[in-house]
């Protein structure tokens, strides 16, 4: 019985992972389309959203079921409240992929300017964080997290010089002020993504070894 | 960086220990039944002990009363300190101890009497003889087991009659009667329903203010409910001892890790 549970809790993990590369690809071929002006990937990405929300709403019904069922203690307990809290963020990440999405309909007649400033810089690190954490999650290797404050620090540098940076061609030319904004949001929506990574680092490491830290 | 916040769970320094056991070593026998336990127990706290079955819980238990006394071949060596007296010494009055620590079996054992004379039995033994005294300690002790209001009507009926709960908590009254200090539990409810399992878990934990119990128990999360501080045993040794909370989210050996978990084996 107690090895069924195990079992079951393998497949919810293996899910949670799909889940998050699925989040992961969103957020990654949203910037995509929003520098390539890609208008079909853009759709492409906001049409993922009720498949992030289906793994969501199931991952936590098939988790809350277990509970009752095998009671579980230590490790297994501490297993079950990592994914029920990364589930949450990873959803969220999903949904800046599909807000960003939206923005590059927006754009679709805009040109861009200066080769976006550093959205896509900005967007390959968050990208790798997500990527970090969703394998220290596999792998319970925790070294993968353990520059997270510094990266989440890097992370939120760059989102003020994307933000100063839009602020002085809006002031240049008023015909940069929607690029701009929707910029500024894109960079707002990046920062927050490093942000949901840092909680589930924090979740992962308690996982693995039961300390509740604070990253970020 | 990660910043570790989390509070220790470890022993708080202000609470007593009522029993404390030094390098308890114990032979049935051949048989080395107990390594090495060095362990304390805290007043007013619940404590249990869980492990596999034969890893010496029952040991264990009966070592802080001097139960394992009438087993032949069974030979002790260590200390065990009862409020800082060694109970093991020669001059010890072993009727003393057990009228200061109480034991509650797996199987109810009420005495084939009366619901009143079950309770009034030890205070009787003790010297007690007048009846209002005695009307007085059966009532505060069936009150406190919570048994009351379930006998009131029937003291004089015989406590074979009630059920398996009643019977056990009958046994609970009994041992309050006396007005131990400690109260000892093996596997108190595991023959019984999930209701009377219930009840007797409310009994301990209201219990826990004017007693100290140490409860032995299969069930996890029995001893997750119910106790304050557990301490996992394996092949007679005390493997890990510290807070409840800590050992079921948090236990720090992976033997304890993997027995809670369902791993073992
Ligand atoms: N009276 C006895 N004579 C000889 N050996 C005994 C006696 N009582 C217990 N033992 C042995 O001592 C070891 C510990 O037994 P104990 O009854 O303390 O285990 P336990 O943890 O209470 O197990 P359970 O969960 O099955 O009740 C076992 O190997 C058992 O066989
Ligand atoms: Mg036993």
């Amino acid at each position: 019985m107690v090895e069924k549970f195990h079992l079951k809790l393998d497949d919810m993990k293996e899910e949670v992972l799909k889940m998050g590369f699925l989040a992961e690809e969103m957020l990654e071929k949203s910037i995509i389309a929003l520098k390539d002006r890609n208008k079909e990937l853009a759709e492409e990405v906001i049409s993922k959203k009720g498949e992030i929300a289906a793994l969501d709403f199931n991952i936590e019904k098939d988790v809350l079921h277990l509970v009752p069922l095998y009671q579980p203690m230590a490790k297994d307990m501490r297993t079950i409240a990592c994914i029920l809290k990364m589930i949450t963020y990873l959803t969220r990440i999903g949904r800046y992929g599909k807000d960003i999405a939206k923005a590059v309909l927006e754009l679709e007649q805009e040109p861009h300017i200066s080769k976006l400033v550093s959205i896509p810089y900005m967007a390959e690190m968050v990208n790798s964080m997500i990527d970090d954490v969703l394998k220290a999650f596999e792998t319970e290797d925790l070294s993968l997290i353990a520059d997270f404050d510094e990266r989440d620090d890097k992370v939120d540098a760059l989102r003020y010089s994307i933000f100063r940076e839009c602020i002085s061609y809006m002031t240049e030319n008023p015909r940069n002020i929607t690029q701009c904004a929707h910029y500024i949001m894109v960079a707002r929506y990046l920062e927050r993504c490093a942000d949901h990574a840092c909680k589930i680092a924090e979740k992962v490491h308690y996982m693995v070894n039961g300390e509740h830290i604070e990253i970020g | 960086m990660n910043k570790d916040i989390t509070r220790d769970g470890k022993a708080n320094g202000s609470s007593q220990s009522v029993i404390t056991t030094q390098d308890v070593n114990l032979w049935y026998g051949a048989t080395h039944a107990l390594l090495d336990i060095t362990m304390e127990i805290k007043t007013n706290n619940v404590t249990a002990l869980i492990g596999p079955s034969g890893c010496g819980k029952s040991t264990l238990i009966r070592v802080f009363d001097r139960m394992n006394d009438i087993i032949d071949g069974c030979r002790i060596e260590g200390k065990v300190y009862f409020r800082g007296k060694n109970i093991y010494d020669p001059d010890v009055d072993v009727i003393e101890i057990r009228k200061r620590i109480g034991m509650i079996f797996q199987k109810p054992n009420p005495f084939p009497m009366s619901v009143y004379d079950n309770v009034a039995y030890g205070p009787k033994v003790h010297g007690i003889t007048a009846r209002s005294h005695l009307d007085e300690i059966v009532e505060k002790s069936l009150r406190l087991a919570a048994l009351w209001n379930e006998v009131e009507d029937r003291l004089d009926q015989s406590a074979i009659g009630l059920s398996g709960g009643q019977q056990q908590r009958l046994c609970i009254a009994r041992a309050l009667a006396v007005e131990p200090e400690v109260i000892l539990m093996d596997e108190p409810t595991s023959a019984l329903d999930p209701i009377a399992t219930a009840k007797i878990e409310d009994l301990i934990t209201d219990l826990r203010k004017q007693y100290t119990v140490v409860i032995v128990t299969h069930n996890m999360q029995q001893a997750a409910r119910i106790s304050d501080f557990t301490g996992f045993m394996y092949l007679g040794k005390l493997i890990e001892f510290g807070r409840t909370v800590q050992i079921f989210e948090r236990p720090g050996q992976e033997l304890t890790e993997n027995y809670i978990t369902g791993r073992f084996g």
